[in-house]
């Protein structure tokens, strides 16, 4: 079966237990909610299943083969994107220089043909600023194309990483609170493009904490507390779990 | 006039006073101070990808000069070899050199990354001097020229320009495509250069190849131009200095650097008085630029454009363009 799962994860930073146990799967053309109180592990989840972390116990799989040998940059490779709780892009590029550095993956064309000039680099940077247009302006930062990264304010930050993860033509695109810092109107906007992206048949990981924006647009919701799972369902099954409730949702 | 026209004109301009320097230059030791500036940048241009794009501070290509130029001296004197061939040779010396030295000193933090480059410059001299046999010690070693019409000043000066335009051409290459991004996005966040799925150590190590391989083939023609070579002629300062010329040039630019070298070598020739302060005049440089100019000198004018316009008034309203997006997610297979 096709997805990218981490089974049975633990993961210990001293003797701090991160992730205990923790299961979940990730399908082609789902969004899956990840949410949980601060600190719980969403992000070290999210790190594990994109390669900055090894597990302790447990495995990390893509489409039933192991990935925990291989480094963050053979994940991205196979087809993991992700973006980040703290928006990492760079600033001295433009937006659209940003959002053509995901196209790395495709980028075939070695040192001394770039060197050189040779039609595949030349030809390959015309497909890339191609596809990173097209990209800046779906996301909705058509307007800022050519302007500096540290010119952009939050909410385009968030919007340009996850154009940035969309060039490179994930399978899974993970994304660590995509909505942290955004308005009433960008989180509305946010929630149309992952409609898209996962209607374009990508696995979409959300680690969020508006929870409203969670359960309206995920099909399934994995809860973490403290390390532990403890709940995992439909939109409904979660919201209405006792547990998730007490520890999370608040009465 | 656009500003890719304007830029185009500029770099003709430019093109043509460096073609014709030899016409307008008031003496030949202009021409010499040129020729130097040419062969410093050739080293200086490919040291630009590791240091300026990827952000990779070594302070000990120095050493990679004097393998480049002991290499000529003694492939092209010593043994009487053709010089072009020697040239070629100086180049794979300091490729190799620069493998040697990347390959241990790459992983390391940026510190520790400096300071081993640093003890690579201090080993070469040492061994300059100890391997007299070969480097003539603390003689060192007369260095031939090139054949006619090369042997003289201009044609001399042009044979470096033909090689420095080639090392410029080569790096500008580099530096406006795929390549380019990902090197600056190993010198400003080493994570969000993984999660695109770039290597860092082989990207790391093969800019230092390059970067020793145009050291090599600069040392061998800063070799020729000297015409005379000693372990002093590669003291640790020099070092320095390539470093400092890119960093007050400004980071992620090849103008910038090139404007860096050109004020570095040649103020202190034409302003007496700061030939005396050596390498104090290029600290003083450099905490100029770093405190007034951190962008670099390179970026001098834009800077200066924007902070008297000001930032322009500018929209940030976030509007997505689904179907623009649905399209190009369902584009198959457009890597080229
Ligand atoms: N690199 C690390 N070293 C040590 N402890 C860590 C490290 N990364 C995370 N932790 C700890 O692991 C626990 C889980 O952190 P994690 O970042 O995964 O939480 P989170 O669910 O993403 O929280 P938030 O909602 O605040 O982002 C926390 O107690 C955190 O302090
Ligand atoms: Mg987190």
């Amino acid at each position: 079966m096709s997805a990218l799962e981490a089974v049975s994860v633990t993961k210990r930073f001293g003797g701090l237990v991160a992730l205990s146990d923790v299961s979940l799967d990730l399908r082609p053309g789902e969004v899956h909610g990840l949410i949980g109180p601060n600190g719980s592990g969403k992000t070290t989840l999210l790190n594990m299943l994109s390669g900055y972390y090894r597990p302790d116990g447990g495995r990390t799989s893509l489409d039933g083969e192991e990935l925990d040998a291989l480094s963050v940059q053979r994940r991205a490779r196979l087809g993991i994107a992700r973006t980040f709780q703290k928006p990492r892009l760079l600033p001295a590029l433009s937006v659209l220089d940003n959002a053509m550095l995901g196209c790395w993956r495709d980028t075939r064309a070695g040192f001394v043909e770039t060197a050189f000039a040779l039609p595949r680099a030349r030809r390959e940077e015309k497909a890339f600023r191609d596809r990173a247009i097209e990209l800046v302006h779906g996301v909705g930062l058509g307007h800022a194309l050519t302007r500096s990264a540290g010119l952009l304010e939050h909410a385009e930050q968030r919007f340009l990483e996850i154009a940035r993860a969309l060039a490179a033509r994930p399978r899974f695109l993970l994304l660590d609170e995509p909505a942290g810092g955004l308005t009433g109107a960008e989180i509305e906007h946010l929630g149309r493009i992952v409609g898209t992206v996962r209607e374009s048949g990508i696995g979409v990981l959300l680690v969020e904490h508006h929870t409203d924006f969670v359960f309206r647009i995920c099909g399934r919701v994995t809860t973490l507390d403290r390390g532990r799972l403890i709940k995992h369902g439909t939109p409904d099954e979660v919201r209405r779990d006792p547990e998730v409730v007490r520890v999370y949702l608040g009465a | 006039m656009s500003t890719n026209a304007r830029n185009l004109a500029l770099a003709a301009a430019g093109a043509l006073a460096l073609l014709t320097l030899p016409y307008w230059a008031k003496d030949l030791y202009w021409l010499h101070l040129a020729t130097l500036i040419g062969a410093y940048w050739i080293l200086i241009a490919g040291l630009n990808l590791v240091t300026g794009y990827a952000g990779q501070l070594s302070i000990g290509h120095v050493g990679l000069l004097a393998v480049g130029a002991y290499g000529f001296a003694i492939l092209a004197g010593t043994h009487g070899l053709d010089p072009f061939l020697s040239l070629l040779l100086c180049g794979a010396l300091g490729g190799i050199a620069g493998l040697l030295l990347g390959l241990p000193s790459l992983r390391l933090p940026g510190f520790y990354f400096a300071m081993a480059t640093m003890a690579f410059a201090l080993i070469v001299t040492e061994l300059s001097l100890a391997l007299g046999g070969l480097t003539g010690g603390g003689t060192g070693l007369s260095v031939p020229g090139f054949p006619s019409p090369m042997n003289s000043p201009w044609g001399y000066y042009w044979l470096v320009l033909a090689v420095a335009a080639g090392v410029t051409w080569l790096t500008w290459n580099v530096a406006r495509f795929m390549w380019g991004r990902a090197l600056i996005a190993i010198r400003d966040s080493e994570v969000a250069a993984a999660s695109a799925g770039i290597g860092l150590f082989r990207l790391k190590l093969t800019v230092f190849v390059f970067s020793g391989i145009t050291a090599g083939i600069g040392g061998g023609l800063f070799a020729s131009l000297q015409s005379y070579i000693t372990p002093d002629t590669f003291v640790f300062e020099i070092g320095l200095f390539f470093f400092v010329c890119i960093i007050i040039g400004g980071r992620g630019t090849i103008l910038g650097p090139f404007i860096g070298t050109v004020i570095l070598t040649a103020l202190p020739e034409i302003v007496a008085p700061l030939a005396k302060l050596g390498a104090f005049f290029y600290g003083l440089m450099l905490l100029i630029v770093v405190l007034l100019i951190p962008e670099g000198v390179g970026r001098l004018v834009e800077v200066l454009i924007r902070r008297f316009r000001g930032e322009p008034h500018r929209s940030h309203e976030v509007k997505p363009d689904l179907p623009r997006l649905a399209s190009v997610l369902a584009r198959k297979e457009d890597a080229a």
